[in-house]
């Protein structure tokens, strides 16, 4: 001990600087780069040289007086923390994780917020539907004239069936598919998930527009007798599409229930519980949307027989309920 | 100087982080214009990858329109700028290119790992929040007046969220539950009271006089003194220095009422020695329970 030294805190000081030293060396290594850069020896060190830190940290605060040392721990710690609990999992093992546990997991849990974005689409098409049938001229209400591209009531069955069978070869290929990713769908989609947090209503009320844009749609198609026809159309990549936004709905849903009704916890707390799976959610729409645009793109103007599109867009919507049902099963997932 | 900064009223800190060990970490709050500067380079550093790989596709496709050009190249920058910055602070823990050059770096309010849930809610929040409405108005010539106002509306208040909470988190940081924080600094500057020298030895105080100033006039002197040692000082400064240490000196001899008159040449000396007792006795009675936070400690709390 050295003599010299009168004063308690800093002979408290002067004792533990080394390792202080060597634990700041440690953490600029990481920060450089990386915790993968330390041997075996070092990541021991660094690991048991912070929890020294601190809890020299915690003496000093109750001890000393000296400004200059416990900015300097404060610091130390700090980014010895930061060093130390830095993420340390793989991308890969991520993304594996999230397909085979994470996401279905959320699908289930969220099940009846989803189930509410389906039967908000289901009674906008009913209402579309029947109001077409009470009077065309609603689907002109409905239907943006952008979104409606030339098939409104006044179109000839020959031209909707034209659209329904007909490979356009100029709209195919990149081009269409960015189009087609940045349409109308995708952005109800990111629309129902961002607005339900302004207490569900937004998302609710546009999903229910989406359903009648779709049921007068439908009921146009049907009144021509090409309701069949068109269901293969839509089905291709539609059953995708369609679910995906009533999945994103589900995730709209389930914030804006969090912001009504919060509980016992406060609604910050509330909306970050609920964000845990609304993100998943969200996440599961944008991977169903783009293979949606995929199918739409592509498939659609492969597949010109109706039955084979029917098949493969309701046989990839099974799918998709397969890996939300069985998906991540065989263990306990625990968020 | 970061030092002197840190002490200043403007700056906001964490202090109720609490990592597993259990010792709260004090966190700088990271500054609203700092947060700015980062996310303007990191649009840039995506912005300008976008126009380049559209710039590419233009020059090689066959049939490009601008309105195509615009979509594809809101598309792309969209298809670049979220996985960007989701890899980025999942793999630089919190940091993107941008934050790492302004030091800026987004931890989990609770103390454990950033997740990757984390990083993941709180950029696809800053889509919503921001770049998609914008990019709205930029794509969308068919937007009618009533829209674009509500978009421009919608970017507004999501940007106001941060000046409504202390500690400037957005919507997704609250939503993420993240800070975004300063990258603290640690530097280790000499213990002033130290080894004591046999010339400091010379001055010595009574108990009544270190009864009067309290921890917060302590560490502002140990501030000034710490200013000779770090950083070579320009003559002006330096005679600006030898100023108010002549008027520290005075006030406080006058205050403790110590006796003897000390030589200009000793003021130094004086100071240090004051310091180094001054600090002894604080400590030894904060040790009994008794801690003074400044001179105000012996009158009442109303005064």
């Amino acid at each position: 001990m050295d003599t010299a030294i009168t004063l308690r805190s800093a002979r408290f000081r002067a004792e533990r600087e080394a390792d202080w030293t060597r634990l700041d060396q440690l953490v600029r290594v990481v920060e450089r780069g990386g915790a993968h850069q330390l041997s075996y020896q070092q990541a021991k060190d660094l690991s048991s040289l912070y929890r020294q830190a601190a809890n020299s940290l915690s003496v000093a605060r109750e001890t000393s007086l000296d400004a200059a040392m416990l900015d300097y721990l404060d610091a130390l710690v700090a980014r010895a923390y930061l060093a130390v609990y830095a993420p340390q999992e793989r991308l890969g093992g991520l993304v594996h994780r999230f397909l085979t546990q994470g996401a279905p997991a959320a699908m289930r849990r969220s099940a009846p917020f989803i189930g509410l974005g389906f039967l908000a689409m289901f009674l906008g098409a009913l209402a579309g539907y029947l109001l077409f049938f009470e009077d065309p001229a609603w689907y002109n209400v409905f239907l943006p004239a952008d979104l409606a591209g030339g098939r409104g009531p006044e179109a000839s069955t020959d031209y909707l069936r034209g659209v329904i069978y007909d490979d356009d070869a100029a709209d195919g290929g990149l081009a269409a598919f960015a189009s087609l990713l940045f349409s109308h769908n995708t952005r109800i989609a990111i629309f129902v998930f961002g607005l339900g947090i302004f207490a569900c209503a937004p998302a609710f009320l546009l999903t229910f527009y989406n359903g009648l844009i779709f049921g007068a749609f439908y009921a146009l198609h049907v009144d021509r007798g090409l309701g069949l026809d068109l269901a293969g159309w839509l089905s291709i990549h539609g059953v995708t599409e369609l679910s995906a936004i009533c999945i994103a709905a589900g995730g709209g849903l389930q914030l804006g229930a969090a912001v009504l009704f919060p509980g016992t916890t406060t609604r910050a707390d509330a909306l970050r519980h609920a964000g845990r799976d609304a993100v998943k959610l969200a996440i599961v729409a944008a991977i169903m949307l783009f293979a949606a645009a995929i199918l739409e793109g592509f498939g659609r103007q492969l597949v010109q027989d109706r039955s084979a599109r029917l098949i493969i867009g309701w046989g990839i919507g099974a799918l998709w309920l397969a890996w939300f049902v069985f998906g991540g099963r065989q263990r306990n997932v625990s968020r | 100087m970061s030092a002197a900064k840190g002490r200043s009223n403007k700056v906001r800190l964490i202090h109720d982080f609490l990592p597993p060990e259990g010792v709260p970490i004090t966190f700088r709050v990271a500054g609203l214009t700092e947060r700015l500067g980062a996310q303007v380079t990191d649009i840039l550093i995506t912005g300008l990858f976008a126009v380049a790989v559209v710039l590419l596709i233009a020059l090689a496709g066959p049939q490009s329109t601008d309105e195509l050009v615009v979509g594809l190249g809101s598309l792309l920058f969209f298809a670049i700028r979220f996985p960007y910055y989701v890899l980025t602070e999942l793999m630089w823990n919190g940091e993107t290119l941008g934050k790492r050059m302004l030091k800026l770096k987004v931890v989990s309010a609770d103390g454990r790992s950033l997740t990757a849930h984390a990083v993941f809610t709180r950029n696809l929040t800053k889509e919503a929040e921001v770049f998609l409405p914008l990019t709205l108005l930029l794509v969308m010539e068919s937007l009618d007046g009533w829209s674009r106002a509500l978009a421009v509306a919608w970017v507004v208040v999501t940007l106001a969220v941060p000046l409504f909470n202390k500690r400037r988190q957005r919507l997704g940081d609250l939503i993420a539950g993240t800070y975004v924080i300063h990258y603290p600094e640690s530097r280790l500057l000499p213990d002033l009271a130290g080894k004591a020298t046999p010339q400091e030895e010379r001055f010595t105080f009574l108990p009544h006089q270190l009864d009067i100033y309290g921890a917060f006039e302590l560490q502002t002197l140990e501030t000034f003194l710490q200013t000779d040692r770090h950083g070579s000082l320009t003559p002006e400064a330096h005679a600006r220095r030898n100023q108010q240490l002549d008027a520290i000196v005075t006030q406080i001899s006058k205050k403790i009422n110590y006796e003897e008159t000390i030589q200009p040449a000793e003021h130094s000396l004086f100071l240090k020695s004051f310091y180094a007792a001054q600090r002894a006795h604080l400590e030894q009675r904060q040790l009994f329970g008794d801690r003074r936070a400044d001179k105000f400690h012996g009158t009442s709390a109303t005064d």
